[in-house]
């Protein structure tokens, strides 16, 4: 995270496995964070695809998609990046003269580096990366390799299983009881978990509308409207702006996060703290559901000390609209930025109540569950 | 002119201001006048061209607070010539003294002009002017010919000072930008970060008139979705030396954090304070008030209407196009009439304007000054007369 640090980033530059150019006109305000030129990235990553023995296609394969933004969200990318250690594991075998722990933990590290390159880890694949290292750790010692193997594949299968899958069935579950009929509930982007409970609560029979909020540059909700349209929901599309303009016919806001942290402050897709806001001013309840594991004992006062910054091509140029893309050839110019902002931080006031799979909380609640469960499934 | 109201072909408030003002001048000096209630057949003209323009394009505010101060103008020229012209009458009564019988007329005419010149001066309404008609078209009894020539003198020159005064005001919606503009070197200080969506041309000449005198800061600029009118913003705050950065208008809570003030320019200003800015602005202006953010409106005086806004969301705004917000193409299997009773599943919204309450606004800077949201209805009271706030022809009995 100190990329203002020169010695930092000429070390990581030796160690990195495909070239990223900096960007050239970066806002100064995030000099800490990495930004870099996207156009060649991928080409030059995939014409490596040959040249790199150490690195197991799973995982370089996990890694274009993360790259080209194919594999997006919280649940995913870490269900993706697991899977891929699953195979890695499976594939493995100790060289002589070296001990499995060890010798994997190092391999499992210089992936992770790997695919940190490609995109920065969100909080929930930081999670299940000291999940995996501290089973690797644990493994006891009279174990043969094909057991711990085993071992340990097993336990990567119950992390998804339990943290991630079951975990969203309860929290569906939960969610679903606080959808009334004639409910007008509102969401931003594309939350996996938030799909699942407005499919759910419309297999239950409740009748109510959803109001889809959009933003640029990605336009993730597009899809999930496309999705809810086909399911037979009623649905209003509109975007980030007009949000003052619709919360008042807004019954409840219900949000994904990408993460929460100690201090109760989600952390989530930028423009979430300006719905969560417009919400409170309305008198809008505010419901985040997130799975227990994204939970993370830091914690962060505002949105520009951590965050990640995407391509600033993507602000630039304006899909459909060629009277204003005569900027395109602009970005070169030295006092012009574009900042294209991933996460945003939104403070606990504005959120009344927290969807987890242990129980719907209040945003204070947090780190009570980091401290007390956090033992528990290292014990798995 | 109402075909383009209609069509929506003017853009921008400070243009239609100009044009609305322009017609009505010439209509006010193609106006033939009776000698006598000339200002009543003026009004009477006035408000038949304005009800049209006003119905025209009822959601451009600029066009009904043009009509209204020319009303306005139109009832102070008439109000200043008649105490001139009392003035003149009382001198004449009280000079002349040998030939009373001659005088006979004159005094019964000075006492009626008198009397007429009372109700029509802006006093608060009492019982009797409220029974009457208006003081204006209450007919001003000529008795006496020797007047003829006063009044038909009088009739050419208050077409004359209309006229004159139309195209002061004219002058100043043209020069607007310059008189706020000049204010910006009080509100601006060195190393500021300024925070502005979408495009004002009333914000951009601020910004450069601080630039001009050399004060060094940073504009964080919003783009302003879906007319993306902030990159354009951008572009001239770049060629003008200005250091830019744009930003996505779902980023604006994040990066409020680190703006010292946040300049906007507004579409139209309601007599309660309240701002009418284009769609986005209430987002900012509530992240700039969590932040303690200061929140600048800049108005030309044109924009300043004496409506006060009730459910101004619905009947002050605009809905465009869904196609800015989705490709229709894209999406066109997902407008079928889906559900069993037939209406569309898919339900587009595009508003054009935002309402921001006068609570979450600082400070208007406006062409004369800056102020509070508070002191916004006091100036109403220079600019209009309470008797033009419904622009409507009223029936005359036995037409």
């Amino acid at each position: 995270m100190q990329f203002d640090d020169q010695g930092r980033v000429n070390k990581s530059k030796k160690r990195a496995v495909f070239n990223q150019p900096e960007a050239k006109n970066r806002v100064e305000l995030f000099r800490h964070l990495p930004q870099y030129e996207h156009g060649s990235q991928l080409t030059d990553l995939e014409s490596k695809f040959l040249e790199l023995d150490s690195m197991h296609p799973a995982v370089y394969k996990v890694g274009v998609q993360y790259l080209a933004g194919d594999v997006t969200g919280g649940n995913a990318r870490c269900i993706a990046m697991l899977r891929a250690f699953q195979e890695v594991i499976n594939d493995y075998s100790t060289p002589p003269g070296k001990t499995l722990v060890r010798d994997l933990t190092a391999k499992i590290s210089s992936y992770v580096s790997f695919l940190i390159e490609c995109r920065p880890l969100s909080m929930s694949m930081g999670n299940a990366i000291r999940f995996q290292k501290s089973r690797i750790a644990k493994l006891p010692l009279t174990l043969s390799e094909t057991e711990a193997k085993a071992a340990l594949c097993n336990d990567i299968d119950r992390f998804i299983n339990e943290k991630i899958i079951l975990a969203d069935k309860v929290i569906v579950r939960h969610a679903a009881t606080k959808v009334r009929d004639g409910d007008v509930l509102l969401t931003y982007g594309s939350s996996c978990v938030v799909e699942m409970i407005l499919l759910y609560a419309h297999e239950l029979g409740k009748q109510f509308r959803v109001v889809v909020v959009d933003s640029r540059p990605k336009h993730e909700g597009q899809a999930l409207l496309r999705r809810l349209l086909a399911k037979g929901l009623s649905c209003t599309y509109t975007h980030i702006n007009a949000v003052s303009y619709i919360m008042h016919e807004v019954t409840r806001v219900f949000l994904g996060a990408s993460s929460v942290l100690s201090n109760g402050t989600t952390y989530s897709r930028v423009g979430t703290a300006c719905v969560a806001m417009v919400a409170h001013a309305f008198r809008v309840p505010v419901l985040i559901c997130c799975e227990a594991y994204k939970f993370h004992e830091r914690v962060q006062l505002d949105s520009i000390c951590s965050n990640e910054l995407g391509d600033s091509n993507d602000i630039a140029r304006v899909p459909g609209r060629p009277d204003v893309n005569s900027m395109d050839n602009r970005t070169n110019e030295k006092n012009l930025q574009f900042l294209n902002l991933m996460y945003d931080a939104t403070p606990s006031e504005y959120v009344s109540m927290i969807i987890t799979d242990y129980g719907m909380i209040p945003p204070t609640s947090v780190p009570v569950i980091v401290r007390e469960y956090r033992r528990e499934y290292l014990l798995i | 002119m109402v075909a383009h109201g209609r069509q929506c072909k003017i853009e921008g408030s400070q243009a239609t201001a100009r044009q609305t003002a322009e017609l009505l001048r010439s209509v006010i000096s193609q106006q033939r006048v009776p000698y006598t209630n000339q200002a009543g057949a003026l009004i009477d003209a006035v408000k038949a061209v304005g009800e049209q323009l006003i119905a025209a394009n009822p959601v451009e505010l600029a066009v009904g607070n043009i009509v209204r101060r020319v009303l306005h103008i139109i009832r102070e020229e008439d109000l200043s010539l008649t105490t001139a012209a009392i003035g003149e009458l009382n001198l004449s009564a009280v000079s002349d003294d040998e030939n009373d019988d001659d005088r006979d007329g004159n005094t019964t005419l000075s006492a009626a002009a008198v009397a007429a010149a009372a109700r029509s001066t802006l006093r608060p309404p009492s019982l009797q002017t409220l029974l009457e008609d208006t003081p204006v078209s209450a007919a001003v009894p000529q008795t006496s010919s020797s007047g003829a020539a006063d009044k038909s003198s009088r009739s050419r020159k208050l077409k004359h000072d209309v006229i004159e005064a139309v195209n002061e005001l004219i002058q100043d919606i043209v020069t607007c930008h310059e008189q706020i503009a000049e204010q910006a070197v009080e509100h601006i200080h060195q190393n500021e970060v300024i925070l502005t969506l979408g495009s004002s041309r009333t914000v951009s000449e601020f910004l450069f008139a601080a630039k001009e005198k050399k004060r060094s800061f940073r504009v964080f600029v919003a783009e302003g979705a879906p007319r993306y009118q902030g990159h354009l913003l951008a572009k001239e705050l770049v060629a003008r030396g200005l250091q830019t950065t744009l930003i996505t208008d779902s980023a604006v809570f994040a990066m409020i954090s680190r703006v010292n003030m946040v300049i906007v320019g507004a579409h139209a200003v309601m007599a309660n304070g309240g701002v009418i800015a284009p769609v986005g602005m209430n987002l900012v202006a509530l992240a700039a008030q969590k932040h303690a953010v200061p929140f600048v409106v800049l108005a030309g005086s044109h924009k300043l209407c004496p409506l006060y806004p009730h459910n101004p969301e619905v009947l002050l705004n605009e809905l465009r196009s869904p196609s800015e917000l989705l490709d229709f193409g894209e999406f066109s299997d997902c407008m079928d009439f889906g559900s069993g009773s037939g209406s569309p599943l898919l339900h587009v919204v595009n508003p054009a304007f935002d309402y921001v309450p006068p609570k979450l606004v600082s400070l208007f800077i406006t062409d004369a000054g800056g102020h509070n949201p508070s002191y916004m209805y006091r100036l109403i009271a220079d600019y209009y007369s309470a008797d033009d706030l419904v622009v409507q022809r009223r029936a005359i009995a036995g037409n």
